[in-house]
């Protein structure tokens, strides 16, 4: 019996982009058990979204994530939309959904060069964020930003796309199409990557619905949801696609499930900007939006984001609730790393394309109080400690080397 | 079974005593209220008889004079159940179900820091979402509830620690 | 001023070191630090790559704006980069608060706990304007070296 060690990983740390911290215990080289904490990211949006306008709301929404802002925006307008019993035009619902498709595409390219990054292929990395640029500077050009578009208002969006921004759409579909075929390609050929994301973080079909597991995550281990399918929003109910399940359930399932999902969005909005209907953009909307309690529900590119909404009839929300994806799928990190390798820990956390900021939206944070009760350490006395350590066991004084530095 | 009417129909049939109301807001929207006594039994009813197998999110709300607890349920069609428990304002608590859902941990973990919804049954852990070293009795998403209770001063480093 | 801190300061000025922290950040201003690293704006030609220790690092690259339980947090990685070291605040929220300003678990900027010597704004702010603003700070960082220089050698 090898003895057990812990070894916190995060807040800050190399792998992780975002702050979280994960207490894995390890046997030997094996993962023992593992402890996730987040929360470091909470700002406290839905109780902001209380005290503020709907239009207000759509803006701060979208500020959750960076990364799948037209979701939450989405999302969130939806439910608006819904109590209010707004149908919106045809042609908003279809640029709704293309600005989706497109946000798709550059978050899928992201997390296939962070995956990359991860497991130490760093020409993958700069390959797929390259190519992720071809988006994002079309996205700057549809909407006049890179990220966090607000394209969308509530009774429509705020943008038209002209015949000549379709031009450029189309060429630079056609460009990522080349490319994806090579990442497809590369998934399906390179030994190197498929013999290191092969087994690990595996995760049973079985498992993989009880941890509630959703999006790219759960139709790498079989399940078959999409809510762009199941309950179709915008105007997905008009596009013909496919949904991308893969039975390998490990990592290796996950980057393929999202490479196959990129020539689906470059289909979908093929097909989006070949039916464009000639429809105004937005109707108008009144102030108030009357009372009334909706459930929206969003396939963001990491899976299912769903918000509840309550009105009260007044201009303010009575309570906003969101779920992001990254909150269902990381309970099931847990599972995929039991009895699993230190070195995998990185690139299976990242796997299921962790997004804290989302999960965190609504988490409160404060100083460590009790902390002092306990016998942890602060890191003031933990930093004196260290000081004093290397004075007394090596001879070098740390005050001294600074003022040196001077 | 597909259709929200359908399991609406269903339900008034045969869950009669549970319900206190059920109605269908929209295709694939089914609202649903039930009793806080049948709450546990109907619950894994609907979960195991009645396929809604996969859970969302749960929603916890204060109506200032009541709090109220919804389960947001699917099943395989893309249908949505929103199970609604209503709960007393004095000493709210409500059943787990991480036994039938253990990903159900996180959001009733949610329930206990920010509204003071008690969880029977919920194993002890690390608490989430709020720290440890949070005031006890402060439910941030209570109506009554406003930030001045906390020490809104932050500390700044002296001159970036360079006299240090 | 000595040739050692001669080459010193030149290698400082010419490859200074990064390392990014989200402090709460909405991920937005995250993705564009590290879309300033990879080929189309190639932040790597200036010498600058990304860390994974603030203990190697010269610039601090925070975005976000600063939530309560990271402060503690972002104070301790500050303390642990060498000197002189600088703190860029980037992205309307790290500058400000932002759209976030005002929320109960947030401090409202990055100034609010550690020192900064440069503020980019921008919701998210642009990869073009976070290598602007670095360079920016290293030009300043040389003439204060060239000022200081010179009074030193008016006082001899």
């Amino acid at each position: 019996m090898s003895k057990k060690v812990v070894i916190p990983i995060g807040p800050q740390h190399p792998a992780l982009k975002e702050p979280a911290s994960f207490d894995v215990t390890l046997k030997g080289e094996r993962v023992a058990d593992i402890l996730v904490k987040v929360g470091y990211n909470h700002r406290g949006i839905e109780k902001a979204c209380e005290q503020r306008p709907y239009l207000q709301c759509v803006y701060l929404v979208e500020r959750v994530c960076g990364i799948c802002s037209h979701s939450h925006s989405t999302c969130f307008i939806q439910a608006v939309e819904e109590i209010a019993n707004i149908q919106i035009p045809p042609r908003a619902a279809y640029i709704r959904s293309l600005i989706g498709e497109l946000e798709r595409i550059h978050s899928h390219l992201l997390w296939l060069g962070v995956a990359a990054h991860e497991i130490g292929f760093d020409t993958l990395l700069m390959y797929s964020w390259r190519d992720r640029e071809v988006v994002m500077d079309l996205l700057a050009l549809l909407t006049g930003n890179r990220v966090n578009y607000a394209v969308n208002v509530i009774g429509g969006v705020r943008k038209d796309i002209s015949e000549e921004e379709k031009g450029q759409i189309l060429k630079a579909v056609d460009i990522l199409e080349e490319r994806t075929k090579y990442y497809v390609q590369v998934a399906t050929e390179e030994i190197t990557l498929i013999e290191r994301l092969s087994k690990v973080g595996y995760i049973s079909k079985e498992d993989a619905v009880r941890l509630g597991a959703v999006g790219p995550t759960g139709r790498a281990s079989g399940i078959k949801r999409d809510i762009r399918k199941d309950d179709p929003y915008a105007a997905y109910g008009e596009v013909d696609f496919e949904v991308i399940t893969d039975d390998h359930c490990d990592v290796y399932g996950r980057a393929v499930v999202r490479i196959k999902e990129l020539m689906q969005s470059y289909s979908i909005i093929r097909q989006l900007l070949k039916k464009l209907p000639q429809t105004p953009l937005a109707v108008n909307v009144p102030r108030l939006i009357p009372v009334g309690e909706a459930v929206s529900r969003y396939e963001a590119p990491r899976g299912e984001d769903i918000h509840y909404l309550k009105s009260n009839g007044t201009d303010k929300p009575e309570r906003v609730k969101l779920r992001a994806p990254t909150l269902a799928n990381v309970q099931s990190v847990s599972k995929m790393l039991e009895d699993g390798y230190l070195a995998d820990v990185p690139i299976v956390i990242a796997a299921i394309d962790p997004c804290f900021s989302c999960t965190d939206r609504m988490i409160v944070a404060l100083d460590d109080v009790s902390a002092k009760k306990s016998d942890r350490m602060d890191w003031k006395s933990l930093r004196e400690f260290s000081i004093n350590w290397y004075k007394k066991n090596r001879g070098i004084d740390f005050t001294k080397i600074k003022k040196m530095g001077k | 079974m597909k259709t929200a009417n359908d399991i609406v129909e269903k339900f008034k049939e045969t869950y009669s005593s549970f319900i206190v109301e059920i109605f269908a807001q929209r295709e694939r929207r089914i609202w649903l209220e039930v009793d806080k006594k049948f709450f546990r039994n109907s619950f894994e009813k609907f979960v195991n008889q009645e396929g809604f197998n996969m859970l969302s999110t749960i929603s916890g709300l204060d109506l200032k004079d009541k709090y109220q607890v919804i389960y947001h349920m699917c099943n395989e069609y893309g249908v949505v159940l929103n199970i609604k428990v209503s709960l007393n304002k004095e000493n709210p608590s409500v059943q787990t179900i991480t036994d039938l859902f253990p990903s159900a941990e996180l959001s009733e973990r949610e329930l206990e820091d920010l509204l003071g919804i008690k969880v029977e049954g919920l194993v002890q852990g690390r608490r989430y979402p709020l720290p440890d070293g949070w005031p006890e009795g402060q439910y941030p998403l209570r109506k009554d509830w406003d930030a001045s209770v906390l020490d809104k001063k932050i500390e700044k480093v002296s001159d970036g620690g360079k006299n240090e | 001023m000595k040739i050692v801190d001669k080459v010193i300061n030149w290698a400082r000025l010419k490859s200074p070191w990064v390392i990014h922290f989200n402090a709460g950040a909405c991920n937005g201003c995250d993705i564009e630090v590290v879309a300033a690293l990879t080929p189309i704006y190639d932040i790597e030609r200036f010498g600058s790559i990304l860390r994974g220790t603030p203990r190697h690092a010269d610039v601090l690259l925070c975005c976000g704006p600063v939530t309560r339980q990271l402060k503690d947090r972002l104070v301790r990685i500050y303390e642990q980069m060498p000197e002189p070291k600088f703190v860029v605040a980037i992205g309307a929220c790290a500058c400000s608060g932002g759209a976030i300003d005002g929320c109960y678990s947030v401090v409202s900027g990055i100034d609010q706990a550690i020192p900064v010597s440069m503020y980019i704004p921008g919701c998210p702010a642009s990869p073009d304007a976070i290598i602007d603003g670095v360079v920016k700070l290293l030009k300043s960082y040389e003439e204060s070296l060239k000022q200081a220089d010179k009074k030193n050698e008016n006082s001899k």
